[in-house]
């Protein structure tokens, strides 16, 4: 990974966060997905998990959308967004029904994007692995 | 006479996990060789499995330039060595939800996946937990809730309640609630077939790491230590570890920890070609070495 500027770095640092954020609203539908597809009869429309992720939904699009974004970080915003349109379809889905496609598809999409950004920049991780089983991060990382 | 074959199989390795993540306590103790497995049972019939590792396509550089994780290979050549086929499988036992654990389901198309019930809910409801409670969420990986909800959609997918007597013919599932997780399992195969078996084997999954978790330090005065890592409770991880001793007639070296980089210097064991070990429990009859 070549040396980071001053700017990368802000826009790293700034939008992080929302990253975090962004990934832990796509495992939180996925999750009431598993039990709605596990016949827990999780009543999704009105899962108390669905409004707490329609909150952390919302300050993190803004976050994105608000981000400085630079050349050198053009590529990391424009997976987050694609990420923050995804999310906020699912999002949309849940509210309406408990089908599952309507979920699932722009879940595994903004998956897929929230990968990308993770692969474009250093600091953004689809999994928490520090000091946690069998992945304690290498010292010299 | 073995109803089973089982296997040990190496799928990638951490050539230097601190001790302190697999002993509790074991602070500036040095480093060890961690592996990565999971465990192959063939017979009466069934090739069943214990975890099936973890997804390299989704985390692998990350494990490997972050983590030190090297050589993963998938299950397919990894199975090969025992004659077996990802398609073969029809039954994997998940110990608990961590990604090194259930990670590949996606690769086992042919198999039904037993999960106990509390891990998976316990895992959806850590997620509604706000942010600064996301240690509980480490080792999750969000594309794995993603698979689970295939899996769910094809039927693949069964939540046990709690112990489970023959699952497969010998075949017992052991909850482990609140342990290394929520609803942590461990396997038993009484290989003799009989209910009261003298030929017990226990799948630990991350219940224990390394002997050292039931022996302690000193041979001459044996203790358990919990393992390095656990959302749930040590008070818990040791009733379970003196239960899983029990359950084997005390014969510790029966419980096998999946992680035990020690595993194939007390069992017949070989390097494969990719540098893998291949360790071996057990043969049914009729079934050939896959050591010797």
């Amino acid at each position: 990974m070549p040396e980071l500027d001053d700017a990368t770095v802000a826009y790293i640092l700034e939008t992080r966060p929302c990253f975090e954020d962004l990934r832990q609203v796509a495992s939180q539908l996925a999750g009431l997905l598993v039990l709605e597809a596990a016949g827990a009869k999780s009543e999704l429309p009105r899962h108390p998990m669905l409004a707490a992720a329609e909150e952390l939904y919302g300050g993190a699009a803004g976050q994105v959308r608000r981000a400085r974004v630079t050349a050198r970080t053009e590529r990391h915003h424009h997976h987050l967004m694609q990420a923050t349109e995804e999310i906020g379809s699912a999002l949309r889905a849940a509210r309406l029904s408990v089908a599952i496609d309507p979920m699932l598809v722009p879940l595994r999409r903004a998956y897929a994007q929230l990968q990308g950004a993770a692969r474009e920049l250093p600091g953004f991780e689809m999994v928490e692995f520090q000091q946690g089983c069998c992945g304690a991060r290498r010292r010299d990382e | 006479m073995s109803k089973y074959s089982i296997w040990v199989l190496e799928f990638a390795h951490v050539p230097d996990y601190p001790l302190s993540g697999l002993v509790y306590g074991a602070h500036n103790q040095g480093t060890r060789r961690l592996p990565y497995c999971y465990v192959l049972i063939k017979g009466e019939g069934h090739v069943a499995m214990v975890d099936v590792g973890y997804n390299h396509k989704a985390y692998g550089a990350v494990l490997a330039t972050a983590y030190g994780a090297r050589d993963w290979h998938a299950p397919r050549p990894v199975l090969a060595e025992c004659g077996v086929t990802p398609e073969d499988v029809s039954t994997v036992f998940l110990t608990h939800s961590h990604f090194d654990h259930m990670g590949n389901i996606e690769d086992f198309p042919n198999a039904t996946f037993y999960i106990q019930e509390r891990e998976l809910s316990k895992w959806v409801w850590t997620l509604s937990l706000e942010r600064r409670f996301r240690w509980l969420m480490l080792g999750i990986d969000p594309a794995d809730i993603l698979r689970t909800v295939d899996l769910a959609r094809q039927g693949r997918l069964v939540c046990v309640n709690g112990d489970r007597q023959d699952l497969l013919p010998g075949v017992d599932l052991h909850a482990a609630f609140d342990t290394h997780t929520y609803g942590s399992m461990y396997v038993r195969v009484r290989n003799d077939g009989t209910p009261h078996s003298k030929d017990n084997w226990i799948f630990a999954g991350d219940l224990v790491y390394t002997q050292e978790n039931l022996r302690g330090h000193d041979a001459n005065d044996p203790e358990y230590i919990p393992v390095g890592f656990a959302s749930g409770s040590q008070f818990n991880l040791l009733m379970t570890t003196g239960e899983m001793v029990k359950g084997v007639d005390g014969d510790i070296r029966r419980i096998i920890p999946i992680h035990d980089e020690l595993l194939k210097e007390r069992f017949p064991s070989r390097i494969t070609t990719d540098g893998l070990c291949l360790t071996e429990l057990a043969l049914a009859d009729g079934e050939a070495s896959r050591v010797r």
